[in-house]
């Protein structure tokens, strides 16, 4: 049966696999099943969000193996939308709340798909308690008669409420989200670069000489062309900074609210109408005309002076006993890793002070790939089953830090570094080989001493802040 | 007057060396590791002027192992391995200088990070950098 429903497609067969005795042999292969279709359905996933081909193949393999866990739905939606998928992030935002409509993610998930079609909103609420309805009286007394108009009068004013708390009610800044959603930070770097390249860069950090002789007076025939040049020129400059905060909306989703609740983008919006109001008074030469340039131009380099910080601060995580904690967690939460009985799992020693430059996102799916090898390969081996994480710091011949997390365990099962490379081994580690080489970082199987069958050791340079206090 | 030898894979250390230091300094110049360890054994110098960066040397010129350092830094690849000991080629001669005993003050033209330049110093001595091509800095640091 849960297998007929599962070769039907149907989106809910997940629970009837679950269902299946799992003493019996059956049970036992649906499980094993599960757990090797979630490997594929997640690595599906995190391409997808990453933007990485083979997507569509990883999850057409788990669709192979056995049917998807509701769960996934969500972060499939989001996925979907975050590449402009919108009709499937609709369909599997549907599918999600249909299958999991009390999930914790659920509300954030109904406003993620009523920012998708206003249309929507409100279907995927939870359906009310299923308490018998009273029985209606046939002919009820006058008094009563009053209850409708009271129910309809309050129904009307918790629409106007909500009506209302919709309308006022703010998103998060840039960098609250970015604090809030590691999974975005990559994202984020990226348009943030965008803006500042292309509009920050090029067409107001380069006016800077220009601004201030023209507030001194002192600009030349040159320099006011120039100033022209890059302010008026080409694509009008209002239109240029829509279409970067309309990137961002469109990328990031409906939580961050650039407009109204982030105070750098909403005086840079103002700073850039500001300069498109004054075109016609700096061509006439009007000094009060180049103070307000002069207090638009300031007001747009705080922003990219405070976009440069966010993106600093995004692509360095630090190494400490929280990120492997997180890391630990998140792996023993997993269905299969999670079901496997250690007896040890230790977290340390643990260098201090350590940073990489490399994405909290990233770094946490490269962790996990590892540890979660790790504990599936000890499952499958005799006990003792014990795992060690720690992290160090090597000093190179070029004065230059390596760290060193590693992840040690007692499993005999071999595991060489080539075979990591070469992909003879579980996906997931292959996966971690094309996140490393972004980072100029690299993995390798050492030999286990003290007790460890073996150590895999994840490298990446440690990251230094240089004198003029720019990362390098 | 006292010698100054520059170590670079061009010849822009050199240039700069014998526009605004020739008054202090007699300016030789060494491409490699091997040449200069040819030179020194031949006469010493006082001072070293280093470029970090050997990106135009020949790669069978270079110190270091590139299948070694590909291995534990790059996963294997000899690409990016030949590419970090190009980048960071002129700290690696500083290393070969010092295990033969020469131990005079480096000078880099860099902007170093600090923590780094303090990891130099820990494994190799006198070592200073200014992050550009100022004369009167580079001339003070050689001249300590």
């Amino acid at each position: 049966m849960a297998e007929e429903l599962w070769r039907r497609r149907d989106f809910d067969a997940h629970r009837s696999w679950l269902a299946v005795d799992p003493n019996s042999r059956q049970g036992r292969e649906a499980r094993r099943r599960l757990s090797r279709a979630d490997q594929r359905y997640r690595e599906g996933v995190r391409r997808l969000e990453r933007g990485e081909p083979g997507a569509r193949d990883a999850l057409l393999e788990g669709v192979a193996i056995a049917p998807m866990d509701p769960a996934l739905y969500l972060p499939l939606a989001r996925a979907c939308r975050a590449r402009g998928l919108e009709v499937r992030a609709e369909d599997y935002y549907k599918k999600f709340l249909r299958l999991r409509p009390d999930h914790p993610q659920a509300p954030a998930a109904r406003l993620e798909l009523g920012a998708l079609d206003p249309e929507l909103q409100g279907i995927f609420e939870p359906e009310p308690s299923q308490t018998p309805a009273p029985a209606v009286p046939i002919r009820p007394p006058p008094s009563v008669s009053l209850v409708p108009a009271f129910a309809a009068g309050a129904i009307a004013f918790a629409a106007a409420v909500a009506l209302f708390a919709r309308l006022f009610r703010r998103g998060l800044p840039l960098a609250r989200l970015a604090a809030e959603s590691p999974e975005l930070q990559p994202s984020i770097a990226y348009l943030v670069s965008s803006v500042r390249h292309e509009l920050l860069k090029h067409r107001i950090g380069a006016i800077g000489d220009a601004v201030r002789a023209l507030g001194k007076g002192e600009a030349t025939a040159e320099q006011r062309a120039f100033l022209a040049a890059r302010l008026y020129g080409g694509e009008p400059l209002v239109l240029a900074w829509r279409g970067h905060v309309r990137a961002f909306e469109r990328a990031l989703g409906p939580r961050l609210d650039l407009r109204r609740a982030d105070r750098g983008f909403r005086e840079a919006g103002r700073a850039i109408g500001r300069i498109a109001a004054l075109e016609r008074a700096l061509a006439a030469g009007d000094a009060r005309a180049a103070e307000r340039l002069a207090w638009a131009h300031r007001k747009l380099l705080e922003l990219d002076a405070d976009l440069a910080a966010l993106a600093t601060r995004l692509v360095r995580t630090t190494v400490d006993e929280v990120l492997l904690e997180e890391v630990v967690r998140e792996v023993r939460s997993e269905y299969a890793a999670g079901r496997v009985e250690l007896d040890a799992l230790v977290i340390g020693p643990v260098a201090p002070g350590v940073s990489v430059e490399v994405f909290r996102f990233d770094l946490v799916l490269v962790l996990k790939n590892v540890v979660r090898n790790a504990i599936l390969a000890v499952g499958r081996s005799a006990p003792p089953r014990r795992i060690a994480l720690d992290v160090g710091v090597e000093l190179e011949p070029t004065g230059e830090e390596a760290v060193r997390v590693r992840v040690r365990d007692t499993s005999t099962e071999a595991l060489t570094t080539e075979a990591i490379y070469e992909r003879r081994v579980d996906r997931g580690l292959g996966l971690v080989t094309a996140a490393l080489t972004r980072y100029d970082g690299a993995i390798e199987v050492e030999a286990g001493s003290q007790g460890w069958a073996k150590g895999v050791t994840v490298r990446l340079f440690r990251a230094l802040q240089s004198s003029s206090g720019v990362a390098s | 007057m006292r010698r100054l030898l520059v170590i670079e894979d061009g010849s822009e250390y050199s240039d700069f060396a014998r526009l605004y230091l020739a008054d202090e300094f007699e300016v030789t110049t060494a491409r490699s590791a091997s040449e200069a360890l040819r030179m020194l054994a031949a006469e010493s110098a006082d001072a070293f002027l280093f470029d970090l960066r050997f990106d135009r040397a020949e790669p069978g010129t270079l110190v270091g192992d590139v299948d070694a350092t590909a291995r534990r830094l790059f996963g294997g690849d000899r690409g990016r391995a030949l590419r970090y000991l190009q980048d960071q080629q002129g700290a690696l001669i500083l290393a070969e200088l010092r295990s033969a005993g020469h131990a005079q003050p480096a000078v880099f033209v860099h902007d170093f990070p600090e923590r780094r330049l303090a990891n130099l110093r820990q494994l190799y001595g006198s070592v200073a950098a200014v992050a550009s091509f100022d004369a009167r800095a580079i001339g003070a640091l050689l001249s300590r």
